[in-house]
């Protein structure tokens, strides 16, 4: 093979190694050190330095350097004019030109281009704009640069340039992307604090209920967390827990508040809160608006004889089967006009009789399973504790709740062991 | 990315290094530092034994003249041996061959080195 040849067979593979190194996924400090390494090798110069243009401020700075141990993290400050005769100059020029309307700017770091033994300079250009420069010293050998040199040298700063332009825009759009981030976070938090503040206003007019709904939100999301329920859905069922009662703002407060048992009129009036509130969410688009028909239904029973629409079994969904059981457990935990709160035996001993009636049997499972391992401490969640507190026969609710899992077939074995 | 481990060996007041197979940019830098690490400590006469580099890419090429360099800069003596004929040829068609003494063994090499120490 004569000396072109092989000359142009070195190049190519110096372009190969470019390439693959400009395409790896090394952090772009190593990248650039090895196009500089790329460069420098393909025409054996022995020293050289890459700086990466920043318009703001309007500078270059040395992100790669061979052969000065001092120049990388130099800066060189570019005023308007010199950038766009540096973005004019696609091609390698010698640093001594006077011509070129350089003459200032190669002065301001002479002492740096003096280290580097700086014979050319090319500037780096992608898409028409100034993505940095490279310093190059003479050959190792002293000669002079030839034209194929030259090409070669514009060639790879070419590709160099266009590897600065896209990890450019790779790093922009990862900040993009962080920021969209950061602002969805930012906007689900202000929903949540929202629906919690719904939630709290709705509240405040039963003086009895202070807390219901901030309560029924999580234990729906400990249930239907039990039931394998994860992302978006379970946080519609929790925002449903939330938002189950929305329709009694409509209610007037002296049939919530009445202390005697209601009259059919009454109850007509109160029972409209669920049709109340499908009407006050159903304005709630995707991907929330399911959260509107799953407060519709929270008063349906399995055995179709709830209301609104008397459905049965599975035409319930299962979020409103988890709200409902969420809402009765703590209707039965808390003062209410009417009566005292149950103890926990009865509230149990009510759920049992329920289940298969009002109360769908796995979503009872569920909520069984995450009491016990509240109980046994398997847990460190402490979602129904504070409302059942500490004072119970712990034993006797333990073998309650494990005899409702084997009634209901429930995978009960190991919360057996634990209760034991 | 983590350096890997660059070979080598003392003969009386020479080092011997051995960089393996292909001679790539964190190898490249792995045998500059421990250049410059023998430089610092005293020793001045290196052997760099290329028997078992099959190639030498730019980056390479770019690395050793940064070690060459070094040598020179620190007054000592670099002799590259076993080198195989492309590679031979690569420092050929780059002109390196008038700036960097290349012999055939390293035994060579370190025979070479030695008797320059001798007369100096």
């Amino acid at each position: 093979m004569d000396l072109t040849h092989r000359k142009m067979l070195h190049n190519l593979s110096a372009l190969g190694d470019l390439a693959a190194e400009i395409s790896s996924t090394h952090n772009f400090e190593d990248v650039t050190r090895a196009s500089l390494h790329t460069l420098l090798g393909a025409l054996a110069i022995p020293r050289g330095a890459i700086a990466r243009y920043t318009s703001k401020p309007r500078q270059l700075k040395i992100v790669a350097a061979k052969g000065s141990a001092g120049a990388a993290g130099r800066r060189i400050a570019l005023n308007r004019d010199e950038v766009e005769r540096l973005t004019d100059h696609a091609h390698p020029m010698s640093v001594q030109a006077q011509n070129n309307g350089l003459a200032h700017f190669v002065g301001r770091h002479g002492d740096l281009l003096k280290r580097l033994r700086a014979h050319l300079c090319v500037p780096m250009i992608a898409r028409g704009e100034l993505m940095g420069l490279i310093y190059l010293s003479e050959k190792f050998t002293r000669e002079a640069f030839t034209e194929d040199d030259i090409e070669i040298i514009s060639a790879i700063s070419r590709s160099i340039a266009m590897a600065f332009y896209n990890n450019r825009l790779l790093v922009s759009l990862k900040r993009k992307a962080e920021e969209n981030r950061r602002l969805y976070a930012e906007t689900r938090q202000l929903y949540r604090d929202t629906v919690r503040a719904f939630g709290a206003a709705i509240d405040l007019k039963d003086t009895y209920t202070a807390g219901h709904s901030d309560r029924v939100a999580r234990y729906a999301e400990a249930i239907a967390r039990e039931m394998g329920v994860t992302g978006q859905e379970l946080e519609h069922i929790g925002v449903a827990g939330y938002l189950h009662d929305i329709g009694k703002i409509t209610v007037d407060r002296a049939i919530i508040n009445n202390p005697r048992p209601l009259t059919d009129k009454e109850f007509g009036e109160l029972n409209k809160h669920v049709t109340t509130g499908f009407e006050i969410l159903s304005n709630i688009r995707r991907p929330w608006d399911q959260i509107a028909y799953m407060t519709k239904c929270h008063h349906e029973k399995v055995d179709g004889t709830g209301y609104p629409a008397g459905l049965k079994g599975d035409e319930i969904p299962l979020g409103s089967k988890i709200v409902t059981l969420a809402d009765s457990f703590d209707a039965m935990m808390t003062d209410r006009p009417y009566r005292a709160r149950f103890t926990l035996e009865q509230t149990l001993s009510d759920l049992r009789r329920q289940t298969g009636k009002q109360f769908d049997g796995e979503v009872v499972a569920a909520f069984c399973r995450s009491l016990l391992k509240e109980i046994n401490g398997t847990t460190r969640d402490r979602v129904f504790i504070p409302m059942i507190g500490l004072r119970f026969d712990r034993v006797a609710i333990s073998a309650t709740l494990d005899s409702m899992l084997g009634e209901l077939d429930g995978s009960s074995s190991e919360y057996r062991s634990a209760a034991s | 990315m983590t350096a890997p481990e660059i070979r080598s060996r003392l003969v009386d007041d020479a080092a011997v290094i051995y960089p393996g197979t292909y001679l790539n940019q964190l190898r490249g830098e792995s045998i500059e530092n421990q250049c410059q690490e023998l430089l610092a400590s005293g020793i001045r006469n290196i052997v760099i034994n290329f028997e078992e580099t099959e190639l030498i890419n730019s980056i390479g090429i770019s690395i050793l003249l940064g070690v060459i360099e070094s040598v020179n800069h620190a007054q000592g003596a670099l002799v590259l041996s076993n080198m195989n004929a492309s590679n031979r040829e690569l420092f050929e068609m780059l002109g390196l061959m008038s700036h960097v003494e290349m012999l055939e063994t390293e035994e060579v090499a370190l025979e070479k080195l030695c008797r320059v120490e001798t007369i100096v």
